[in-house]
């Protein structure tokens, strides 16, 4: 009894255990890894990957996949940068509709929840696969992003939002502030509320949620529109730290999101996982990346290292639920 | 009674959220206030026709990488421009040669000295340009956007206005004079790759 009860305790946490024996094994390689700006530097990369993260955890805990991601943020920075530094000219009404930091903050998550609508609207209205659906989606956010900018970055957005990529508050900078708020809200979701529970209900067993009652197209709705708005909370950071909205940001982020997703013990078929296990996934992508920049691997080398990580962390839970 | 209550609070917040995100203004108040502002497309102008094209420190491309390879740190020192510390600086190069290639990115050119360099025709961003003439200092502005919007303004001027009639008139095998801003690194000295962001191509 006590040891099911320590090998079950054992694999709940084996995502953690390899966070601390990565940290062990680069801090013995290298002297500059537990220096407090590295660390806080490290905290900082990650904080946009668990924005994303977390709303494909949740995408991914019910069975989905959403591919969007990277796109939907691209897009949702754009527009924020775009709100902020031109806001709307009406030339025949002599009318200038400026928006604030706030606006644009809001601007851009309202861009990025009504372009995962749009994805879970598709999905459900129309039963495409979810790969299919936000691949789709994919080129397009990136396509419209395109467009909005024309290819060309939206520069020099004021010290107000720059503040929000990189400013301090009370010693910790901003964007771990702001995914640190994101993780507990949606802890608190997934765990807390009837609309959790949902969540896992439909990964674990669609067939049966729906017997239950479960109204599912709707809650799919809901899940991919907050990950896209998810998506544009990590488009602002990535605005904001760059003082720039940039084109082409985002491209491939879907899969360190999906990596993170993974690596956090959340089952690619659903019902199993966890919003924390998620955060322990971002900091071992995150570490790692950091680790290897510091051991001054090549690139190439570092993107070989992330894909067996990934492949590990895989293969490690198909033989923990063999097990079970 | 509950439920009014909560619709009650939504109105409060979303009209502060409102009110906090957006602002109107006369569109031609807007203009006047933005006319007042410093101009930068002016001062870019002023420093593509009046400086960057007769600056004495460009140098022949050929001349400029025998230098470096002769002594690195007296030839950066002398024609090299840059910002802070590092081993990389800009500077602004001058070569002729026939054209090789043309893709809707640049030219690829052969010059005299046959050695074959790229001339970047698209994408004309960052601050090679600004940092190779030198004309441009940092102290001269109150911000780094300020510094940096210098470049915007004379990579837009070059980018949409200088360059594009030149390069549609251009076919392979043609002849030209190019002017621009070249990066090079004293850890790479041995076989650079060349790539000119270019201030003015000329057809000879």
């Amino acid at each position: 009894m006590n040891i099911t009860f320590n090998n079950q305790l054992l694999r709940k946490s084996q995502s953690l255990i390899a966070l601390f024996l990565l940290c062990a094994l680069i801090a013995l390689l290298s002297d500059k890894f537990l220096t407090a700006t590295n660390l806080w530097n490290v905290l900082r990369q990650i904080s946009v990957n668990v924005c994303i993260a977390v709303g494909m955890t949740l995408v991914v805990l019910m069975a989905g996949i959403d591919l969007s991601v990277g796109s939907v943020l691209a897009f949702s920075g754009a527009v924020c940068a775009g709100l902020i530094k031109y806001g709307f000219a009406f030339e025949s009404l002599d009318l200038f509709v400026g928006f604030t930091v706030l606006g644009g903050i809001l601007g851009a998550m309202l861009v990025g929840l009504l372009l995962g609508l749009f994805n879970g609207w598709v999905i459900t209205k129309f039963v495409v696969p979810p790969f299919v659906a936000t691949l789709a989606m994919l080129t397009i956010a990136r396509g419209m992003t395109m467009l909005y900018t024309q290819g060309i970055p939206v520069s020099n957005l004021g010290p107000e939002l720059e503040y929000i990529g990189s400013g301090w508050l009370l010693g910790i900078p901003v964007p771990v502030w702001i995914s640190l708020i994101v993780v507990l809200v949606f802890v608190f979701i997934s765990r807390r509320t009837a609309f959790g529970r949902y969540i896992y209900a439909i990964g674990g067993n669609e067939k049966v949620a729906f017997l239950s009652g479960i109204n599912i197209n709707r809650i799919k709705l809901a899940v991919y529109g907050l990950a896209g708005m998810l998506a544009a909370v990590g488009g602002v950071m990535v605005t904001a730290r760059l003082n720039s909205a940039q084109p082409n940001a985002g491209m491939t982020y879907e899969l360190d999101a999906i990596a993170a997703v993974v690596i956090g013990g959340t089952s690619l078929s659903g019902g199993v996982g966890s919003v924390t296990g998620t955060v322990i996934g971002a900091a071992i992508i995150g570490v790692l990346n950091n680790g290897l920049v510091l051991l001054n691997v090549s690139p190439f080398w570092q993107q070989v290292a992330k894909g067996v990580v990934i492949l590990l962390a895989v293969i490690i839970d198909k033989m923990n639920r063999k097990e079970a | 009674m509950k439920k009014s209550y909560k619709y009650g609070l939504l109105v409060v917040a979303l009209a502060f959220l409102g009110y906090n995100s957006v602002y109107f203004k006369k569109l031609s108040a807007v203009r006047a206030e933005s006319g007042a502002e410093f101009d930068f497309q002016a001062y870019a102008d002023s420093i593509y026709y009046q400086g960057m094209l007769k600056n004495d420190r460009t140098v022949g491309l050929p001349a400029l990488l025998a230098a470096v390879r002769a002594d690195a740190d007296g030839a950066f020192e002398k024609y090299g421009n840059r910002l802070g510390i590092g081993n990389s600086a800009y500077f602004m190069v001058s070569c002729s040669g026939k054209i090789a290639e043309i893709t809707a990115d640049g030219i690829s050119l052969v010059t005299d000295d046959a050695e074959t360099i790229s001339v970047n025709t698209r994408y004309i961003f960052g601050n090679a340009l600004r940092d190779a003439s030198g004309l441009v200092k940092l102290t001269d502005f109150k911000t780094n956007a300020d510094f940096n919007r210098v470049s915007e303004a004379l990579n837009a001027l070059i980018r949409t206005k200088i360059i594009p009639p030149v390069v549609q008139q251009l076919q392979a095998g043609d002849r030209i004079a190019v002017t621009g801003a070249v990066k090079l690194s004293k850890k790479a000295l041995e076989y650079p790759e060349i790539v000119i962001t270019p201030a003015q191509i000329k057809p000879e």
